[in-house]
Formats: C-alpha cells, sequence, structure tokens
C-alpha cells in the first residue's frame, strides 16, 4: 500500500519534472538543457517576490512562471534561432546557458534552509500505513491537470495544433501559413513556464538548493528517453516505471541506489530501444 | 495573374532555374511539365515562398547559399522575397510534392490545421467544399493521415491546400506514384476545382492524362523553358510525345 502510494506521487513528481522538456524538444526539436536551471530560477524568483517584496504567493507563483517563459523565449529568439538543426551546438548552447543561470545563483548564495517555499496547504493524513502530505497530493492534482490541459491544447486551440503541425512535418507547415520560428520559440517559452509549474509543486516538500537544477535536468532525461522524448504518453508510462523502480529500490535495497536506477535505466533503452518505448524518432532506422 | 519574369535560382553555384519567364492568366488550367531534376519542385517553392524559408535557415547556420534573381509578380505585386504567409494571405496555395501531410493527425485535424491563417467565419463552407470534392476525404475523415493510402493522402494534400481558400493553386506532380484509376479521378477533381473558379499551375513529369485538360502547358529542361504552347500543340508534338505522354 505504501509501495503504491509513494510510487504514484514519485512516478507523478517525475512526469512534472519532465513533461516542459519534452514538449519543447517534440516540437522544436530543440533539446532544452537549460530546463533545470529555469525550474531552479522559477523556485528562487517566487521566493524572492514573496519574501523581499512582499508579493502574495498566487502572483509571485504566476509572475515567476510568465517571466521564465519569457526567458526562454528570449534565449530561442536570442541564442537558437542561428543554432537550429545543429544538435551538438544546441546541447552546448543550452547547457551553457544553464551553467550561468545555476552557477549565478550558487554564487549569490540561493541555497539552504533559508530558501524554503510555502506550502498550499500544511498538514497531512494518514492513508492506511502510508504518511501523505497535502502539498504531495496537490501535486498528483497538478500533473493529472497538465497533461489533460496539454492534451486539450494541443489538439483544441490554433496554436496548440500549430505546435503539432510543425513537430510532425515543418516544412509542410510553413507552406500552409505556420511561422515555423515563432512557434518554436513559443513551445521553448511553454516548456520553460512547465518548468516553473513543476518547480512550484515540487520545492516547497523541501529546502531550495541550487543543485537541484542539475538533478532536474537528469531526472527529466532519464523520463524522456526511456518513454521516447517527444511522446506523452511515452512521457506518462516512463515516469511511472521508473517512480515505481524508484520505491521498490528505495524500500527493499537502500537509498543511494535511487541515481543508480535512473542512469542504468537510461543505459539500458539506450542499448534495447534508442528511441525509448513511444518514440518515433529513429523508429525508421531501428526497424532497418 | 500570375508573372515569372526572368527567374534565377542558385543552390551554391548550381543553377536551378535559368532565365525562366512564365504567365498564368486568371481562370486558367497551365502545366509545367519537365523530367527530374528539370526544376520544377524549385519552380514551384518559388512562387509559394518555400524557398524563401530555406534561404534564410541556411543563411542562419552558415549552410547552402541560395541565389534567387528575377522577378515573380502575383496580381501585379512583387513577391520575390515575400515570406510565405504573406503569399497564402494573398491567395497562392502549394500542394507540395509526395503529399507530406501530419500523419499523427487525423484527416479532419490535418484540414483544421490547415486553416490556421483564417479569421473569417466561412472556414465551415470550405470542409464542405473540400468534402464534395474529394468525398472519399469525408468517409475516412477520423482516420490517421499516415494510415491512408497514397492516393488518400494526395487527395488530402490538396484538401488542404484548398482550406486556406486560394485563388491560385500549385499543384507540385499531384499523379507521382498513383493508380491509372486514381490519377484520373485527381484529374477530374482538378477539372472541379478549376470551374469552382480557382486558378491552377501543375507541375508533373507524366503528361497524358493532365494535357487534355490543361490551357497552356510549358517545357522546363535543365531550368530551362525549351518549349510552351496550348495543351492541344503540346499533345500533338512529337517531343512531347515520346518525353512525357509515354507514346
Amino acid at each position: 500500500m505504501e509501495i503504491l502510494i509513494y510510487g504514484i506521487t514519485n512516478s507523478v513528481t517525475l512526469a512534472l519534472m519532465a513533461i516542459g522538456f519534452s514538449l519543447t524538444f517534440g516540437i522544436s526539436g530543440v533539446p532544452n538543457f537549460a530546463h533545470g536551471a529555469f525550474y531552479l530560477l522559477g523556485g528562487i524568483l517566487t521566493w524572492i517576490f514573496i519574501n523581499q517584496l512582499g508579493i502574495p504567493y498566487l502572483f509571485s507563483a504566476i509572475l515567476s512562471v510568465i517571466i521564465v517563459g519569457l526567458l526562454g523565449f528570449g534565449l530561442y529568439w536570442g541564442l537558437m534561432l542561428r543554432l537550429r538543426g545543429l544538435v551538438v551546438n544546441e546541447v552546448i548552447a543550452t547547457l551553457a546557458a544553464a551553467i550561468v543561470i545555476i552557477e549565478v545563483l550558487r554564487y549569490l548564495g540561493f541555497s539552504g534552509f533559508t530558501y524554503v517555499l510555502p506550502e498550499f496547504i500544511k498538514g497531512s493524513v494518514n492513508i492506511g500505513k502510508a504518511w501523505l502530505d497535502y502539498q504531495r497530493i496537490f501535486l498528483v492534482g497538478i500533473g493529472v491537470g497538465l497533461i489533460i490541459f496539454l492534451y486539450i491544447f494541443t489538439h483544441r486551440t490554433r496554436v496548440g495544433l500549430s505546435f503539432r503541425a510543425i513537430a510532425q512535418n515543418e516544412r509542410t507547415a510553413i507552406s500552409l501559413g505556420i511561422d515555423s520560428d515563432w512557434t518554436a520559440a513559443l513551445s521553448m517559452a511553454f516548456g520553460s513556464a512547465l518548468a516553473v509549474v513543476a518547480g512550484l509543486a515540487i520545492l516547497p516538500l523541501g529546502s531550495i538548493d541550487t543543485e537541484v537544477g542539475y538533478d532536474i535536468l537528469i531526472y527529466a532525461l532519464a523520463v524522456g528517453i526511456v518513454g521516447g522524448l517527444e511522446s506523452v504518453p511515452g512521457i506518462v508510462l516512463a515516469s511511472f516505471i521508473l517512480g515505481f523502480c524508484q520505491i521498490l529500490v528505495a524500500t527493499f535495497f537502500k537509498a543511494q541506489w535511487l541515481t543508480v536506477v535512473t542512469l542504468g535505466a537510461i543505459v539500458l533503452i539506450l542499448a534495447v530501444k534508442p528511441s525509448g518505448i513511444f518514440g518515433k524518432y529513429k523508429e525508421l532506422e531501428e526497424r532497418v | 495573374m500570375l508573372e515569372v519574369k526572368n527567374l534565377m535560382v542558385f543552390f551554391e553555384n548550381a543553377l536551378a532555374l535559368n532565365d525562366l519567364s512564365l504567365d498564368v492568366y486568371r481562370g486558367e488550367i497551365v502545366s509545367a511539365l519537365g523530367s527530374n531534376s528539370a526544376g520544377k519542385t524549385t519552380l514551384m517553392n518559388t512562387i509559394s515562398g518555400l524557398i524563401i524559408d530555406m534561404k534564410v535557415k541556411e543563411e542562419r547556420k552558415g549552410g547552402e547559399r541560395i541565389t534567387i534573381m528575377g522577378e515573380v509578380r502575383f496580381e501585379g505585386e512583387e513577391i520575390l522575397s515575400a515570406k510565405p504567409s504573406l503569399r497564402i494571405r494573398k491567395g497562392i496555395a502549394l500542394s507540395r510534392e509526395r503529399h507530406p501531410i501530419f500523419p499523427d493527425s487525423d484527416i479532419e485535424e490535418n484540414l483544421r490545421i490547415s486553416t490556421y491563417l483564417r479569421r473569417d467565419r466561412e472556414i465551415n463552407k470550405t470542409y464542405d467544399f473540400v468534402y464534395d470534392i474529394f468525398p472519399p476525404l469525408k468517409a475516412l475523415k477520423k482516420r490517421r493521415a499516415g494510415f491512408c493510402s497514397g492516393g488518400e493522402q494526395q487527395m488530402l494534400s490538396i484538401g488542404m491546400a484548398l482550406m486556406t481558400k486560394p485563388k491560385l493553386l500549385l499543384l507540385d506532380e499531384p499523379l507521382l506514384g498513383l493508380s491509372p484509376a486514381m490519377q484520373n479521378s485527381l484529374i477530374q477533381a482538378i477539372k472541379q476545382i478549376h470551374r469552382e473558379g480557382i486558378t491552377v499551375l501543375v507541375a508533373e513529369q507524366f503528361a497524358r492524362p493532365l494535357l487534355p485538360i490543361v490551357d497552356r502547358g510549358y517545357i522546363i529542361e535543365n531550368g530551362m523553358l525549351t518549349l510552351q504552347g496550348t495543351g492541344q500543340e503540346l499533345r500533338e508534338n512529337p517531343e512531347v510525345r515520346s518525353s512525357f505522354m509515354g507514346v
């Protein structure tokens, strides 16, 4: 029972971490290695807004989502536009941006027990022997809500449909009048904003540490690679597989093995099915 | 309606179109015939503006240098360096060769995506228009486009171009890889589209089913115009018969 409950919350946490990364990659093909940095930055911005400027929690949260979203847009427009299609350069550029953001924040000293985001509602419940705080319940709700929202957004709205068009066939989309640069920049803004949403849901569970900037990236990559980088069902499935594996390992072995599970999964899936469980990225090459 | 004058297109130093001039008048069906690598697709991409996008992207990353010279006028306006989206707003739509549709979306969604630039309230009428021209699409509305046959995908590709409500429809090799029966029904569809008042420019390499319905045709070889005439004249030309009609 505990395994089930902790497994679910852990899985949804992983899915939240990965969803923004996967969205950007699926649409624009840009692997946003600054994902973790944006996650961290969003948390710290919110903390500054609440504690230094005295803005209410909700507004601070919305404000930092917007700011980081704009930052993602700016990163694409200013930097990635010229590198589009050169995969190695994209990785280097976004990773460099990530290191700059994280290390500047570390230099400014945003790390440690002072930097704690408030929980939405304090308290916890007992389900069987499992002890679950309300924040984690919220987190599952946000995760499920976000995935439903993304589905509706990409299937029903004009911008969402243009996202799907660019992801499927860029030239055809352009020949129908969809601007590929604008759409890709929007997808990066969206992905970055989702990183902050994830951060705001997850960070209140502990204190903010600049290291999470790197950790989140690893988790997002692991989930993405296992599930198939551009596939939302893949992301959900992979986060459940990894989430439960982690909890099982932590329960029956030792917590130190957690990272090994994640990284081991990357190695395993790359050896067996490089495009991930639901990925189509290299499906043809694999079939040949 | 469309005037192309002294158009030259280079990919690096390779000449894809050489001093090419052609006209399309309102209400015509015009064909541009040529074998593989004659420059048909480059011509279509230059008219639809896709090549501008390719050029900009190559320039940004320092890739292949694309040079475009000459004039392309649509309804009297110079559009040689206009973005594809602007040209669609003006009424030029392209159905690309080998029917590259959105394979993971169903047919209806493909058509819906194609209305991206439209803000008017008559979109529903255009759906009916497209389904009327291509009845099979209506029956397969909810089928994923990637699972449809080549002919159905070709219909969809043309249907998507029609969803932008064009005045000039560019078709790049619409008959490529289709069965004779499917080719015939597409020809009928092109006739019907033309009857509805849309001007059509078709690039093809197989002319036999096409020439009977075209008003005028141009023959392109190695990026140059070698022959032009009415559909009748071209059909009777022995060289055209041997090169493009398989006779």
